[in-house]
């Protein structure tokens, strides 16, 4: 196999940021903050820069994520393309971190800039570099490795609208790239990406669930009542994922057997199932659960569970969806419900499963959100269902069928809390974060349907 | 010979079997059915005013379905209702309250902001192909967030005696917005059975290729019937806004679901193509008369929500167990 120099590239680069962050001659300051590490020991005694941003980590995140990148681009030449935009992620990343460092720098009116070490300099030259990557001819398909390829999925579209955000909403104010705050943005919106990933999957058949905000209110207070009625956690856990199997099981059947459309069912269920929760809870809250029983609480390595969750389980869907027998066969049912047939698929079968599984996603999702604060509020988050079609929606899944991922589907509801929480950050009255929220909702769908239009011609 | 047969003209019993097996048919008799057995239970159910009284809690929900009924028969749907209801709500009490605006006026600006609003989401539907479901899922975001921006959780009191009119004044022994309703229900149903735009949305829901090859004006009839949403969701709040003597921004949230469901309950195809106003005025009133007997009953108003979730399903599913046998037989 030859091994063309562009593809080692990436390697080289993830590798040299790695040696230069420990070695070359940086001081990092514990009193200070990592982000100081970009110091070399000259006036060292009185530095009142003070950053809250955790900055020296991203110059870690940029070179892991360019490592793997070029990793993976030589085990796979053929996606040397998303491999230059992994590459200049990284870049942005380590650039970004230059960036935050001059403005605070500036703000204090140092006078370090000339005593700065040799490891900034390479650092920034890197970085340079790794952004230039993308843009750089390739031998093989020249055409297609220009820059606006980086749009070319929504995935890697939503990917670069989010290091925007990070970018100026950080530059404005760093205190929004601390680490407390990235998580909490990952965290608050962890559930419904859980829930987006069932969405995707039926909205990938072809079909919709308006009623997934009502279930995870039901099936989050089914698993709390569980829990305050001395059931061991772990039923309290699994409970909601069968009872949402269920549900999903009579929606399925509706949908596929009675042949009743999708939406017609699920706007029925949605008042159904919104009726049993008021009347069961009868505008109680669910409070008093075991310790043991905060699922979302917990922080296995400094990360908390719903993170965890979310990625895992998009991680887990996304690779299933994509190569399982099953995960084709929901693409085929939604590209082409009549063609799958012939295939040799059952539609009705197949609609029975996706709604099952949306199920027991909801059901996850819903134990996430039960068990993240202490009490349970009885009704869901208003138009919660609304947030979970939005994400699927925005990620890329195509509402006609047949198109989209659930990593798109997770970005988005990354993208969403992001917007939320960076608005706040910026000083935006919060009256008006809806409306934002909503422009750049509007924004990415006609982003994705221009790109779309412009690969038909 | 079975050609004879189907040049015969159809008995009477044959016609009056079609009458009654029709989707509207079949939604009457069970609104019959619902009516007598609730006023069997309650005394205060089957007076008339009661029944003048639900008219009036029922318009708002029903001018909004109206022109929902034609944008679904088109293959569409329109999520933003309740949010345009929102938006114009809130620019209603700003426009009057805030900047002193004579309230004449600010009804007619707000009417046109409705349609304004109904004609952005035709614009990205029709030029550049956005589906209907995502992009109005987009603005019901996008113009309830501005009129939670404009409002700023403030609420505008203090309308004049006359503006009450609209949602607490009789005409000629009737609800106002009832005979509003009346009107624009009977002015939408011929719209839809006996002229060519009627006709045309028919044509684009059962094939909007095929209607768009054969001439047919597939973008204006679009923009005509989302702007008309636009239009009827925004007299919906002027209504409201009357009725209960104040603005809020979250006015008329999920409005678009209880349209929708009266659409669907009448027997409007979710795929386009089949409908009718009737059916969604019959539908409409069912979830009305519904969610008002059995509150009389004593039943809690969240329950009568689960009564008429199975409704729902279990209609479409007698309906579709009769079609099914009429076109098999």
């Amino acid at each position: 196999m030859r091994v063309s120099p562009l593809s080692v590239l990436p390697v080289v680069l993830g590798a040299g940021l790695f040696v230069a962050y420990w070695f070359l001659p940086f001081v990092t300051q514990p009193e200070l903050g990592p982000s100081t590490a970009a110091f070399v020991s000259a006036d060292r005694d009185n530095n009142v820069l003070e950053l809250e941003t955790d900055g020296a980590q991203l110059i870690l995140f940029g070179a892991a994520v360019t490592l793997i990148a070029g990793v993976w681009g030589l085990t796979n030449a053929q996606h040397s393309r998303a491999v230059a935009a992994v590459t200049a992620v990284g870049g942005v990343l380590v650039l970004e971190y230059f960036a935050v460092f001059f403005l605070s720098y500036r703000r204090d009116e140092g006078t370090y800039l000339a005593a700065m070490g040799v490891g900034f300099w390479i650092m920034l030259a890197l970085g340079a570099v790794m952004v230039l990557q993308l843009a750089l001819p390739r031998p093989q398909v020249p055409a297609e490795y220009r820059l606006s390829t980086l749009l070319a999925n929504q995935e890697s579209a939503i990917v670069v609208a989010l290091v925007v955000l990070f970018v100026t909403i950080g530059l404005s104010n760093p205190r929004f790239l601390a680490e407390r705050n990235l998580l909490d943005i990952l965290q608050g919106n962890a559930y419904v990406a859980v829930a987006a990933i069932g969405m995707s999957m039926v909205i990938i058949t072809g079909n919709i669930d308006i009623s997934v905000g009502s279930l995870i209110g039901l099936l989050a207070i089914i698993s709390g009542r569980l829990a305050v009625g001395d059931a061991p956690v772990v039923v309290a856990w699994t409970v909601p994922l069968t009872v949402g199997a269920g549900v999903g099981a009579l929606i399925g059947w509706l949908v596929a057997y009675l042949k009743i459309p999708s939406i017609v069912v699920t706007l029925g269920m949605l008042s159904i199932l919104k009726g049993v929760l008021i009347i069961w809870t009868s505008g109680q809250r669910v409070t008093g659960m075991p310790e043991a029983y905060y699922l979302a609480q917990w922080r296995p390595l400094g990360i908390p569970t719903p993170i965890l969750f979310m990625v895992g389980l998009t991680l887990l869907a996304a690779l299933w969806l994509r190569y399982s027998g099953l995960g084709r066969a929901f693409y085929a049912l939604g590209g082409n419900a009549e063609a799958a047939r012939l295939s040799g698929f059952s539609g009705t079968r197949l609609t029975m499963q996706v709604f099952i599984l949306n199920g027991v996603f909801a059901g996850i999702a819903a134990v996430l959100y039960a068990t993240q604060l202490n009490v349970i509020q009885p009704t869901p988050p208003t138009s919660l269902e609304l947030f979970v079609i939005t994400s699927a929606v925005v990620g890329g899944v195509s509402i006609l069928g047949g198109k989209g991922t659930v990593i798109g589907a997770m970005l988005a509801a990354i993208l969403l809390n992001t917007i939320r929480s960076g608005m706040i950050f910026v000083n935006v009255s919060p009256f008006w974060i809806q409306a934002v929220q909503g422009l750049l909702i509007l924004v990415t769908v006609l982003i994705d349907l221009v790109r779309r239009n412009r690969q038909m011609l | 010979m079975s050609s004879d047969a189907q040049i015969r003209a159809p008995s009477p019993i044959q016609r009056l079997r079609t009458v009654l097996f029709s989707q509207e048919g079949i939604l009457f008799l069970i609104l019959v059915v619902v009516v007598a057995v609730l006023a069997g239970r309650s005394d205060a159910f089957f007076t008339p005013r009661n029944l003048l009284n639900q008219g009036r809690l029922m318009s708002e929900v029903g001018l909004v379905a109206l022109p929902m009924t034609f944008i679904i028969i088109t293959g569409g749907i329109d999520l933003s209702v309740g949010s345009i209801l929102g938006l114009c709500a809130v620019l209603l009490g700003v426009l009057w309250g805030g900047l002193g605006l004579p309230l004449g006026l600010v009804l007619v600006l707000v009417l046109l902001v409705g349609v304004l609003a109904g004609l952005f989401n035709a614009l990205l539907i029709v030029r550049v192909g956005v589906p209907p479901l995502i992009m109005t899922l987009a603005t019901l975001a996008l113009y309830r967030g501005l009129a939670q921006g404009i409002s700023e959780a403030r609420s505008v009191t203090g309308y004049p005696e006359w503006f009450f009119r609209f949602g607490q004044g009789n005409v000629a022994g009737l609800p106002t917005q009832l005979g509003l309703f009346i009107v624009m229900a009977i002015l939408a149903a011929v719209v839809l059975r006996s002229t060519t735009l009627g006709r045309t949305l028919y044509a684009i829901g059962n094939n909007p290729v095929g209607a768009r090859f054969s001439g047919l004006p597939v973008g204006r009839n679009l923009a005509l019937i989302y702007a008309f949403s636009g239009l009827m969701a925004a007299l919906a709040a002027i209504i409201f806004v009357s009725r209960v003597t104040t603005t809020r921004s979250d006015m008329g949230s999920g409005l678009e679901l209880d349209a929708i469901a009266a659409v669907v309950l009448g027997g409007t195809s979710i795929f386009g193509g089949k409908g009718s106003i009737l059916g969604t005025v019959i539908g409409l009133v069912l979830i009305q008369l519904l969610k008002n007997g059995l509150a009389l009953m004593g039943v809690t108003s969240d329950a009568t929500i689960i009564v008429i979730g199975t409704m729902l399903i279990l209609a479409i599913l007698v309906n579709n167990f009769i079609q099914n046998r009429r076109a098999g037989i």
